[in-house]
């Protein structure tokens, strides 16, 4: 039997699976409570990127970006150490969150969680660059907050069986 | 409990380290702790090395989890070890795929480390 995520659209467009991975993540691996925040996402000079891929019956990535101030702090968090730059411990640990957050996001859906596969992260860092996708099929920005630190999530889904 | 060595597989070295640090607040305080970035370099360090507990990733560039599990299979390599996946990948299936490549045990991340004492502390107990 085929399986197609045409008809559960709704179920994985839906911004509630995102906010609870993005909540779960941060509190079984940071120990910290982390929210949703109305506010747009303030672009620092120097950025964190991290990029995961889906393939199969969902095709897209999960994007994660911060300023370097939030990457070091999520670092911190994850490893009990101290960072004054945006070190390569500190780009793994932001890809292992993006990792992470595409995991629990898909596994919100059952035929995403059996039929799509993620990609290994890739981090970008740098300053003043802009992510561009052309005309996804959906996608979902969130903004959120944790210890005064602000950073986005999105999922953007350019094809979907 | 006597000394526990342990083999950590994952390609993110962040990782490595809370894997064992669970393991450590697990009660696994006597753990000695080998660690690899690679399914390819975690076969060299089984050729070297005794272990008597393994935890690995499954999404890792060049040799994956699974693949990992069928090489210590096909080239003999430590026998009798108990392997634990610890991934991202949480589907039935892949719980499947885990099991029947050989692994006894699987652990979702993000986890706690609860999960890591109550899935790994009897699979070292009863070795």
């Amino acid at each position: 039997m085929s399986v197609s995520l045409r008809e559960s659209v709704q179920q994985v467009s839906d911004p509630r699976n995102l906010d609870a991975s993005v909540e779960e993540v941060f509190r079984l691996m940071l120990g910290v409570e982390c929210r949703r925040d109305g506010a747009t996402f303030a672009s620092e000079a120097e950025s964190v990127t991290a990029v995961v891929g889906f393939g199969g019956l969902l095709s897209g990535a999960c994007v994660f970006r911060s300023g370097a101030g939030a990457a070091r702090k999520i670092a911190a968090q994850m490893t009990g150490m101290e960072f004054d730059s945006v070190d390569d411990t500190v780009k793994d640990a932001v890809g292992e969150i993006c990792n992470m957050l595409a995991g629990a996001w898909k596994g919100k859906v059952p035929e995403l969680a059996a039929n799509c596969g993620l990609s290994v992260p890739a981090v970008i860092t740098g300053r003043d660059y802009n992510l561009h996708v052309q005309a996804p099929e959906f996608q979902l920005h969130h903004v959120y907050r944790f210890d005064n630190e602000g950073f986005a999530v999105t999922i953007v889904c350019d094809g979907l069986q | 409990m006597g000394e526990i060595r342990t083999l950590i597989v994952d390609d993110s070295s962040v990782m490595r380290k809370i894997v064992e640090r669970a393991l450590r607040q697990a009660g696994l305080e006597t753990l000695v702790v080998h660690e690899a970035g690679s399914g390819t370099e975690a076969l060299e360090v089984l050729k070297a090395q005794r272990v008597d507990l393994i935890l690995t990733d499954i999404n890792m560039p060049a040799m994956d989890g699974l693949e990992f599990l069928r090489q210590i299979r096909a080239q003999n390599l430590a026998a009798g070890v108990p392997v634990v996946m610890i991934t991202t990948e949480s589907s039935e299936e892949h719980v499947r795929q885990a099991i029947q490549s050989g692994a006894r045990g699987y652990i979702r991340k993000p986890f706690t480390a609860e999960q890591v004492k109550e899935r790994v502390l009897p699979l070292v107990s009863a070795a």
